[in-house]
């Protein structure tokens, strides 16, 4: 059952060329951004979580509502509250980092396992986890994660289990093609006739030394995944309420006053949102043409 | 069209049905796992103030003939499904199915036409940059296909309804006077191309028509054509285009369908989407489960299409 998998670049191609010589100027530019907005995130998310902001995320000025950047101390200006928009911000990583990052540990971890059952051990794994895959495929996720909502409670653990869980099947489906490729050039092979271990051979030949820098990028590109997924609900109201923040229902916030002309509260948001999704899947894309080495002239 | 090509077609459209069909019954156990893992008893709402577990309850079971073991609620559950009955809503009463027919032709507008904006965007650029390598202009719109695709949709949406309103003086669908505006059917396709733009497959789908016509046109057998000096195109169409074409299609359907709850939501579009947003809200299980299992269904369909398509040009392909 051939799938389309989506997936940039042609799986387990090994270049000649060293990485400097492979590196071309995009490459470079969009890691090297990827990585900056990472480092913001990061930075920005530790800033949040012990609380150093340089105002209150929470005090209400109604005396300066909606006011523009560089306003009297506020430098990306408050919402509609008078609240000031960069500690908001800032505040509002919390709402996806940790949820995120569950999230990706699960696709990785998940879906590490299915692609060695289905690609190293094969044979009826294989064929009942390409069936599972179609299943997951199967739904819209947006749909899945309001049937889990409606059934259990809008919790974004719960939600980030069902986006872990609707991650696994690419991860799989690329370490599976890796392996395949790995076997092709009598790797595995080689492995078993040195007399290693089943384990050793799985986890250190292949998942370590093989697929590494895939599961990075997968795991950069599900971060993305997770952060549009918690924005878009957060939007729609399932997600974190105010008055704490979040991207997403800062946005849907500011929306209010989005027709009367007044861009700001909603469009600061929301630039981060797409600063931050596009930095992770240039990222992504890069490292995939760096280290999974893209055939370059 | 080869008659060499009609007999694989029938076998794999067998094939395939019977694989969509497995799929879609492992798609309604899905669905039923999750709202019988799901905390609560529905029961407890007719017995409300009295012990869950009295004789009450039990009594109540019988007489309204839930059956007592999983298996039996779920084989309950589809044999009214293969009926058509797909139980009703909570909120409103109404059955579920005739419901999602009434909206899903709304769903169904917004997300093809979405889909064939994205593609009439998508396929000139990547037939022209698989044509023509990486030229400034290439590179350019496939960064700008990068960025769209990262824009979050919801925000888009009010950046392109002020900009109607500012620009049009048109207000419909929010103040509910679209049938009295002239222009009114444009704003019909404002969430059409909110979606086409934003929804976050226009760079992949660039990128897959890219590298698959990249790859066909350097095969051997192109070089042969082109030295013979048959018409390229048509030897790569097949393969280089047809096939990728239908492929990213059928798999970003599902990536439509959860882009049109956005998309409905902000536009108040009277489609499925937003009627699983209220679902989730009102937590209406029969209604939210009907979508879930009509989108599947979709999503299924479209992907039987796709493989038929594909063995219908590659018969090759039945024979594997």
């Amino acid at each position: 059952m051939r799938r389309y998998v989506q997936t940039p670049g042609p799986i387990g191609e090994f270049s000649e060329l060293s990485l400097a010589q492979r590196a071309g100027p995009l490459d470079l530019l969009y890691t090297g951004y990827g990585l900056l907005v990472v480092a913001v995130v990061v930075a920005s998310y530790v800033l949040g979580a012990f609380g150093w902001l340089s105002h209150d995320p929470q005090a209400i000025n109604v005396g300066l509502i909606n006011a523009p950047p560089f306003t009297s101390g506020h430098l990306l200006g408050t919402d509609f509250l008078g609240r000031d928009l960069q500690a908001r911000l800032i505040l509002g990583i919390q709402a996806y980092f940790l949820p995120g990052l569950l999230a990706i540990t699960i696709s990785v971890v998940g879906g590490s396992i299915l692609g060695i059952l289905a690609g190293y051990k094969g044979g009826w794994f294989d064929t009942i986890i390409t069936y599972f895959d179609n299943l997951l495929d199967s739904f819209p996720r947006l749909v899945l994660i309001l049937l889990v909502i409606a059934a259990f409670k809008p919790d974004i653990y719960y939600v980030m289990v069902v986006v872990g869980i609707t991650g696994m099947p690419v991860i799989a489906n690329l370490i599976a093609g890796k392996i395949a490729f790995l076997r092709q050039k009598s790797f595995i092979e080689a492995a078993h006739a040195l007399g290693l271990p089943a384990h050793t051979v799985v986890l250190k030949h292949i998942l370590w030394l093989n697929c590494r820098a895939l599961l990075v990028i997968q795991a950069t590109l599900g971060m993305a995944e997770a952060i549009l997924v918690e924005t878009s609900l957060s939007y729609l109201g399932f997600g974190v309420q105010e008055p704490t923040p979040s991207w997403g229902n800062m946005v849907q916030a500011g929306a209010n006053y989005f027709l009367q002309g007044n861009f700001w509260p909603s469009t600061a948001p929301a630039l981060a949102i797409l600063a931050t999704i596009l930095g992770l899947q240039l990222l992504g894309d890069g490292l995939n043409n760096l280290l999974e080495g893209k055939r370059r002239k | 069209m080869k008659f060499a090509a009609v007999k694989p077609v029938s076998r794999v459209l067998a094939r395939e049905l019977a694989v969509t069909a497995l799929l879609l019954l492992g798609v309604s156990v899905v669905v039923f796992a999750i709202l019988y893992l799901a905390p609560g008893d529905p029961l407890n709402v007719l017995l409300e103030g009295q012990s869950p577990r009295s004789e009450l309850a039990l009594g109540m079971r019988e007489a309204l003939g839930v059956p007592r073991t999983w298996y039996g609620q779920y084989a309950a559950w589809f044999g009214k499904m293969l009926q058509g009955n797909f139980g009703n809503s909570i909120r409103t009463g109404l059955p579920v199915l005739p419901e999602l027919a009434r909206v899903g032709v709304y769903t169904l507008t917004l997300t093809l036409g979405s889909l064939t904006l994205t593609l009439l965007i998508a396929v000139p650029i990547a037939v022209h940059a698989a044509a023509h390598g990486g030229t400034a202009g290439n590179t350019a719109a496939t960064l700008g296909a990068y960025v769209l695709s990262a824009v979050p949709v919801f925000w888009f949406g009010y950046i392109v309804v002020y900009v109607f309103i500012h620009q049009f003086g048109m207000f419909p669908l929010i103040s509910g006077t679209a049938a009295k505006q002239e222009h009114a059917w444009l704003y019909f396709l404002v969430p059409i191309f909110v979606l086409g733009i934003a929804s976050g497959t226009l760079s992949e789908m660039i990128r897959h028509l890219r590298e698959e016509l990249s790859r066909v046109l350097a095969e051997d057998y192109i070089r042969t054509a082109r030295a013979k000096g048959a018409p390229v195109w048509r030897h790569a169409f097949k393969e280089g285009f047809l096939i990728p074409v239908t492929e990213i299609m059928s798999a970003k359907i599902p990536f439509l369908l959860g882009g049109a709850v956005i998309v409905e939501q902000v536009f108040n579009w009277p489609g499925m989407g937003r009627m699983a947003w209220q679902a989730a809200q009102d937590r209406d299980f029969p209604v939210i489960m009907g979508i879930a299992l009509v989108a599947a269904a979709f999503v299924r369909s479209g992907n039987l299409l796709q493989r038929v398509i594909f063995t219908a040009v590659n018969p090759r392909a039945s024979r594997e």
